[in-house]
């Protein structure tokens, strides 16, 4: 009996203890964290519309039309304001890729077409699915462009398909997989905008 | 001085990663380029030692029959409050390095250095013991980490170093390569400490019975000693 005591007390104390150093811990990194995420957050959403002065949070009104897209659940989608008019809305979404799941940011102005894409989150083979994020592989050397830029100025609602499947992506080459989710990523979350700036009446 | 030898011992003689051979697992994913090897490395020497020091202190209080479960709680509370100073302070490398900094909590060498050494020496030993591991695995991290991160990257700690037409050999930033190059280190130890005056001392590591693992030649020697002096 003595020797269930004494286990249960060695544990019981180990456990408070760590809990207690735990939460002062949390406590004191909770808010730099939290500081970071947002900080993160602004400088992606800032990347794909510049010229924004500001973003609402507009994560309840927007759906995804595909059940292979999901849209985060605490911050899916922004609308962009300048000067107090919507200028278009960034959505973040994420798609199983050849690896992880593969996480963008997709900015569709009010015009209707794609304002740009930023990979957030790739986790596939270097070399090959990797480079849909990188901004050293071209797609177009002569003209300089990414795999995610090729995305700025296609139509949201157009054909954002790779051009195997008959659509205007060119893909990574030998990296189908990784090519085909990121179109997918995009084709979803831009219609999914589109949907709300046509709605809100922003759409021009 | 004792301490110190206990120390140098982590480093070279029992490297938890050449010589022990244990903790394995985490060494291959984080090696693919010296920022995250180098982090990952103080990460893990941080829990050790803190684990190891915390163990060490309390070591009478523990009943034994839960010693396991008293381990996992400290071990678990110092993995996790790094894990959050990182997230914190330096979200860059947090984010490169992703799921393993959790997964320090498993790695092999803090349990077996925590329930072999520390559980049964004082406090300043166990502290000289964890620093020695530490310091040891960080070494052999960095070290595999700049071969792939030259040969696979063309880079070292994201500065490119290599002229732009060297093309980077995948290879070695991939698995397959992360043991290639992680063979080559054993081997290049193995050479090394057979070629060293410290032979003598190296003896006990390879032909150790029972348990070479987790409990250090040196600690036991005394005991294989006596014996091997009563035949």
């Amino acid at each position: 009996m003595k020797d269930i005591m004494k286990m249960t007390a060695a544990l019981i104390i180990f456990s408070t203890v760590a809990c207690v150093a735990l939460a002062f811990v949390y406590e004191g990194t909770a808010k730099t964290i939290a500081v970071r995420q947002k900080a993160d957050m602004e400088a992606a959403l800032k990347g794909v519309f510049p010229d924004a002065d500001s973003f609402t949070d507009i994560t309840e009104k927007i759906t995804s039309g595909d059940k292979r897209v999901t849209f985060d659940g605490k911050e899916a989608a922004f609308a962009a304001q300048a000067g107090g008019k919507t200028i278009g809305v960034a959505v973040k979404a994420a798609t199983p890729g050849f690896n992880d799941a593969i996480t963008a940011l997709v900015g569709v102005g009010a015009n209707g077409k794609i304002a740009g894409v930023k990979i957030l989150s790739n986790t596939d083979t270097p070399g090959l699915g990797a480079n849909a994020g990188l901004d050293k592989y071209y797609v177009n050397k002569a003209k300089g462009t990414t795999f995610y830029g090729q995305f700025t100025g296609m139509s949201a609602n157009g054909n954002i398909m790779v051009q195997k499947d008959g659509g205007d992506v060119v893909a990574i080459t030998a990296a189908t997989i990784t090519s085909r989710a990121v179109s997918l990523l995009v084709k979803t979350a831009a219609e999914a905008a589109l949907t709300w700036l046509k709605a809100e009446g922003s759409h021009k | 001085m004792k301490a110190a030898k206990i120390f140098l011992n982590g480093l070279l003689n029992e490297n938890p990663l050449l010589v022990l051979m244990i903790g394995l697992c985490s060494s291959l994913a984080v090696t693919t380029s010296v920022a995250n090897g180098l982090g990952m490395g103080l990460s893990m020497t941080f829990v050790l030692v803190m684990s190891e020091l915390v163990i060490a202190l309390f070591r009478r209080l523990i009943p034994p029959s839960v010693r396991i479960p008293i381990f996992i709680i400290v071990i678990a509370a110092f993995t996790t409050i790094i894990d959050y100073l990182l997230q914190a302070y330096q979200p860059a490398l947090s984010k490169s390095m992703g799921v393993f900094i959790p997964l320090i909590v498993v790695n092999c060498i803090i349990m077996g250095r925590v329930e072999a050494f520390a559980s049964k020496q004082s406090p300043l030993l166990a502290a000289a013991d964890a620093l020695g591991m530490g310091l040891g695995y960080t070494w052999v991290l960095c070290g595999i980490a700049a071969v792939r991160e030259i040969l696979g990257a063309g880079s070292l700690c994201g500065f490119s170093i290599l002229p732009d037409s060297f093309e980077p050999i995948l290879f070695f930033i991939l698995p397959p390569g992360g043991f290639l190059v992680f063979a080559l280190f054993i081997s290049l130890g193995m050479w090394v400490r057979t070629m060293s005056p410290l032979r003598s001392d190296a003896r006990g590591s390879f032909a150790h019975k029972g348990d070479p693992e987790v409990r250090g030649a040196n600690y036991v020697k005394s005991e294989d000693d006596k014996r091997s002096d009563e035949k």
